[in-house]
């Protein structure tokens, strides 16, 4: 068995082992929907024409995926180090992307299963959801966009060494992000200022090729432009986590 | 600082720590410690909290780096990361450097993973420890004696042909520390080295073939268990039952150096146990007299206390060091 497998085994041991933050993991998103939902049941937003839903759903269904894959590795290696669990992996020759590449694989499947979820729950008739023909490029986007707020949860990981560290910084990144780039509040009804400023935030390229690709806004674009927003991220925060990536408290 | 091992390196060497100094803000952690331990060898490392133990040891590791000097394992520089020596190591961690909700097996198992070890040696290293019938139980449910058993499991299961271990009976009951003591003993019956800190002295007399002892930051002395005790000044006690002499007829005995009531004895201390004993034994025989001789425990308790006088006076050595092997 490889380093690779047996980190994901276990990982996955551990995860569905802990059954309450299992649950929440799927829970919170759908909160939001509920919640959303039944306080605009029904409203169209201006100018765009659509019900609220389709806004708010790709919106919610972006963030809580986001924020999934960014809390689940920051704490997992907060944890880690901080119970010398880097320290043994880095005295055996298991290398850093087996590590890295394990948390990554069951951060895909918690963001399939979280989406999976979350768009049968839209689609039941209170909610009302009814899926673009283009929901297949869901697959890309949310690969592309787990990809992305993983590396932004190595680099949290790598500098917080306690829980509330980690709840703290990571909690100051997504929660802004969720209501500047669109994801529980539409984007047309901000000043424009505030609109250009959401460029620079991640989450914007994923609420924006979410939003083509599940609820059929925008044009196609949204998916190709999100798409390389979410690539440069990545790009950049993954040569971030590399850098800042520590085995252990102190060297 | 890549490892050519310098010229007249003895092939033998399984650690060549040379002049390793690591300096901490204004503290001297580890001050220009050089000390060579040789393949097969069961090697202790002792001295107070805070002597710097720790920090030399993850040196050797290759943890940490050292500010100057280098270090060796079978050759080769530990660090930076050097994946090629690491499968041939093996480090005990602290007993909470498990894998979360996982089983002792399922966690022995992650381990082995990481280093490529067989399924079959995950069975057989948590048979050597005894914890073949706590494998299904999980991790955090495990008692601290268990804990620290699967830790020590965790650094063997690869085989790895080098071993650190740290406090390794900190937590376990004498019976699970004298089953440890044969575990260990069968490691270096099959020619394994073992580099072991800790702070109970009667292990470190049982299993260590040398021991070094370590004060603030430096090797104070490096020698056989055997030989620290030949060569020390610690006193040796005899106990007599009480009533059998007054403390002042002990204390005028020529030779005794000190006259104490410990646990219902009369206890004198001396250099010259032979004279005092036939003192002894003309005065009121030698029956139910125990005899004790200094222990290493007495020794390196001397030796800390005189190292740390002797660092207290300006200009004052500490005349052990003249023993650095």
């Amino acid at each position: 068995m490889s380093a690779y497998t047996a980190l994901t085994a276990a990982g996955y041991r551990a995860q569905v082992r802990d059954r309450t933050t299992l649950f929440f993991t799927f829970a919170f998103p759908l909160l939001f929907l509920v919640v959303f939902g039944l306080i605009f049941r029904g409203q169209d937003v201006e100018q765009s024409g659509l019900s609220y839903i389709s806004y708010t759903a790709a919106g919610v269904l972006s963030w809580g995926v986001a924020n999934a894959a960014v809390f689940g590795i920051a704490f997992t290696l907060m944890q880690w180090r901080t119970d010398d669990i880097l320290r043994l992996i880095r005295m055996s020759p298991a290398p850093l992307s087996a590590v890295i590449g394990s948390r990554y694989a069951l951060a895909l499947v918690v963001g399939l299963v979280q989406s999976l979820l979350f768009v049968g729950v839209a689609m039941l008739p209170l909610f009302g959801l009814e899926p673009a023909s283009g929901w297949p490029l869901l697959i890309p986007v949310m690969t592309l966009g787990i990809t992305t707020f993983l590396l932004l949860g190595v680099i949290i990981g790598s500098f917080a060494n306690t829980p509330e560290s980690v709840a703290a910084v990571a909690n100051f990144l997504m929660l802004p992000m969720a209501f500047l780039s669109g994801s529980f509040f539409p984007m047309d009804a901000m000043p424009s200022w505030l609109q250009k400023v959401s460029l620079v935030m991640p989450l914007r390229y994923l609420n924006d090729a979410v939003s083509h690709a599940l609820t059929g806004r925008g044009d196609s674009s949204d998916v190709v432009i999100g798409c390389a927003g979410l690539a440069v991220f990545a790009l950049v925060l993954g040569a971030v986590a590399i850098r800042t990536f520590r085995w252990t408290k102190a060297s | 600082m890549r490892a050519t091992p310098p010229e007249g390196t003895t092939p033998s060497a399984a650690v060549q720590v040379m002049g390793v100094s690591k300096r901490y803000g204004d503290r001297q952690a580890v001050d220009d410690v050089s000390l060579e331990i040789r393949r097969g060898e069961f090697f202790g490392l002792l001295g107070p909290n805070g002597a710097g133990k720790s920090t030399l040891v993850e040196i050797m590791e290759g943890l940490r780096r050292a500010d100057s000097g280098s270090v060796a394992l079978f050759g080769e520089s530990p660090w930076p990361r050097n994946t090629t020596l690491l499968p041939r190591l093996g480090v005990q961690t602290q007993s909470s450097a498990f894998f979360v909700r996982q089983t002792a097996h399922e966690h022995l198992r992650t381990v082995a993973a990481l280093f490529g070890a067989s399924r079959t040696a995950v069975d057989a290293t948590l048979d050597s420890v005894g914890l073949t019938e706590h494998r299904d139980i999980q991790v955090e449910s495990l008692s601290g004696g268990q804990r620290q058993r699967l830790a020590i499991a965790s650094a063997l299961v690869h085989g790895p042909e080098l071993i650190f271990l740290d406090e390794p009976t900190a937590a376990l009951d004498p019976q699970a520390r004298r089953a440890l003591w044969e575990v260990l003993r069968g490691l270096k019956a099959e020619g394994r080295t073992i580099v072991y800190t800790t702070h109970h002295l009667d292990e470190a007399e049982a299993l260590c073939d040398r021991i070094a002892i370590i004060v603030d930051g430096s090797i104070a002395v490096t020698d056989s268990p055997h030989n620290l005790v030949d060569a020390s000044e610690a006193p040796s006690r005899l106990m007599l039952p009480l009533g059998r002499l007054d403390e002042q007829q002990a204390a005028a005995i020529p030779g005794v150096d000190r006259v104490t009531v410990q646990g219902g004895s009369l206890v004198l201390e001396t250099r010259t146990s032979g004279r005092v004993l036939s003192a002894v034994d003309r005065l009121t025989g030698l029956d139910g007299v125990q005899t004790r001789s200094a222990s290493l425990e007495d020794v390196y308790l001397d030796l800390t206390a005189r190292l740390a006088r002797a660092r207290q006076t300006p200009g004052g050595h500490a005349e052990t060091t003249e023993q650095q092997a």
